[in-house]
């Protein structure tokens, strides 16, 4: 049972992993940059959904509303004025800037909200499932999160496959030039993909604390970084290979936790990282198309 | 006939290479035009200006009686500018039909009717209309290519180096497709570096040298020209 329950919560936690890694390989397959903010977007989501419950007395999906709104706000405000400017720049120009912008989140929660920790309150109101006469026990959070990973990827699989706009998002990720010359406005396409990376993060940010209840401003920069390694694991850009690379570290990392170390389980995630892209340089779903001449 | 495109004086800049010198041409309804000249004398560079991806710092263009020097590139599609890029560049992990879907992108209707017509064409593209366009030849690309810009319904097509790298039985097929594009009322801009052939089909043409416009006339004048014979047909 033991085993079952921490393969469980590893699902719950890659499943985290697996929605915040999304959002890195959407903005990565279609601007061809790490938008290393991301990780600190989803700590603004967590703060907004708990300032909604605790100071305005929100209900819980109005909280999670805004909390999706901000940072969809906020993933467009950054992508237009820090990355935007830098669209012809090099990339290591722009590399620097989102690290500088993950900074600034950092600080700006950091004025806003101190540095003391805050206790989140859990989104999810029932307590835990138990089975085989209480053997088996897992939370409402982790299940939630699990559905919840499950639904974005429908979604996204859905929406990128058959709407105008989710075309666009993969033309656009292809040929930047041969999709504006079919008529497709980059600039609001890669807009449109902060947008929802953005809005995912909130989500995710939510559904993290929910589960690991202590905010801060330095909430999202681990699983941020964590969820980055998912990405690349699963073969960076590509939507599939962020769902198998979240829930296998997320699975990892919990084994890893209960079975050889608590000390030493982010450097095993990372290691075993290393072997994969030893092995296999573009992830693990990652595509590698020849062009015909 | 009026003039669909009318290019006035532009000069192209990459960073500190004067690429494109005061250029000018025009482009009738109904005619093919073809820009030659050899590897590097500006010919994609004066397609991709007109076309909106690259910016000329004098001069005007004028497409269809409007200045769209300062329009954005998406914004020209729908306005029937259409081009087919050098090297094709088909959307390589989408489906034939899903490049062709994305060549209608400005369009509401009348999508099915021109997906038939392409079709019909394009019997190769029917055919595997549900493969991934990776895996299509080098010519079925760049029917795909031309398909795909035929999607657009184009007031003026400009194909940028259609039988580059083709087999010699491809470029013939190629350029019968532009041919049959021609005779049912496309108006054709074509940059070629096969002169010979682009001669062979072109109402008017421009030779373009450094940079700068050497010589403009029919096609039957120019492929008669001893100059034009010496530089560029290899006798």
């Amino acid at each position: 049972m033991n085993l079952l329950t921490n393969l469980i919560n590893g699902i719950g936690l890659g499943s985290v992993y697996a929605i915040i890694a999304l959002g890195y390989t959407m903005v990565y397959g279609i601007a061809k940059m790490l938008n290393f903010a991301h990780g600190d977007v989803i700590m603004v989501g967590a703060y907004m959904c708990f300032c909604a419950t605790t100071y305005l007395n929100l209900p819980v999906p109005a909280a999670i509303l805004i909390a999706m709104v901000v940072c969809t706000v906020l993933g467009v405000l950054i992508e237009g004025l820090a990355y935007k400017p830098l669209r012809r720049a090099g990339s290591l120009a722009v590399l620097i800037t989102a690290i500088g912008v993950s900074y600034f989140l950092q600080n700006m929660a950091l004025l806003i909200w101190g540095s003391a920790p805050k206790t989140f309150t859990s989104v999810v109101p029932f307590g835990a499932v138990s089975l085989f006469g209480g053997e088996l026990i897992i939370s409402w959070e982790t299940i939630i999160t699990v559905l919840a990973n499950i639904v974005i990827m429908i979604g996204l699989a859905l929406f990128t496959k058959m709407s105008r706009t989710g075309k666009a998002m993969r033309a656009v990720s292809e040929d930047k030039d041969a999709a504006e010359l079919m008529g497709i406005n980059v600039n609001k396409t890669i807009s449109i993909t902060f947008a929802i990376g953005s809005a995912l993060a909130a989500i995710a940010g939510v559904l993290l604390c929910s589960s690991y209840p202590v905010l801060m401003p330095t909430t999202g920069s681990m699983p941020g970084i964590k969820a980055f390694t998912a990405a690349v694991f699963g073969g960076i850009g590509s939507i599939p290979g962020a769902m198998l690379g979240g829930l296998l570290l997320g699975i990892i990392e919990i084994f890893a936790k209960s079975y050889i170390s608590t000390q030493l389980s982010d450097a095993i995630v990372f290691g075993v990282l290393i072997v994969v892209l030893l092995v296999k340089p573009t992830g693990l779903l990652g595509k590698k198309i020849a062009e015909k001449v | 006939m009026g003039k669909i495109l009318e290019v006035n004086d532009i000069n192209v800049y990459y960073n500190q290479i004067h690429a494109i010198r005061d250029v000018s041409l025009e482009v009738n309804e109904g005619e093919i035009v073809a820009l030659i000249g050899a590897n590097g004398a500006g010919k994609s560079t004066t397609l991709r200006t007109i076309s909106g991806l690259l910016r000329s710092k004098t001069g005007s263009i004028i497409f269809d009686g409007e200045d769209i020097s300062k329009v954005d590139a998406y914004k020209l599609v729908s306005r029937g500018l259409s081009q087919v890029p050098e090297g094709r560049r088909i959307f390589l992990q989408m489906t034939v039909q899903e490049n062709l879907d994305m060549g209608a992108f400005t369009r509401k209707d009348g999508i099915k009717e021109s997906m038939r017509a392409v079709f019909e064409q394009f019997p190769r593209l029917k055919e595997r209309r549900n493969q991934v366009a990776g895996t299509l030849s080098g010519g079925e690309q760049q029917m795909l290519a031309m398909g795909r810009a035929i999607m657009s319904r184009p007031k003026l097509l400009m194909l940028d180096e259609p039988s580059m790298g083709l087999s010699p039985i491809l470029v013939q097929q190629v350029f019968d497709i532009i041919k049959l594009l021609h005779e049912s009322g496309t108006t054709i801009l074509l940059v070629e570096q096969n002169a010979e052939m682009a001669l062979e089909i072109a109402d008017r043409a421009y030779v373009l040298e450094s940079g700068s416009i050497k010589l403009s006339g029919t096609g039957a004048e120019l492929a008669a020209s001893e100059e034009i014979k010496k530089a560029y047909l290899g006798g």
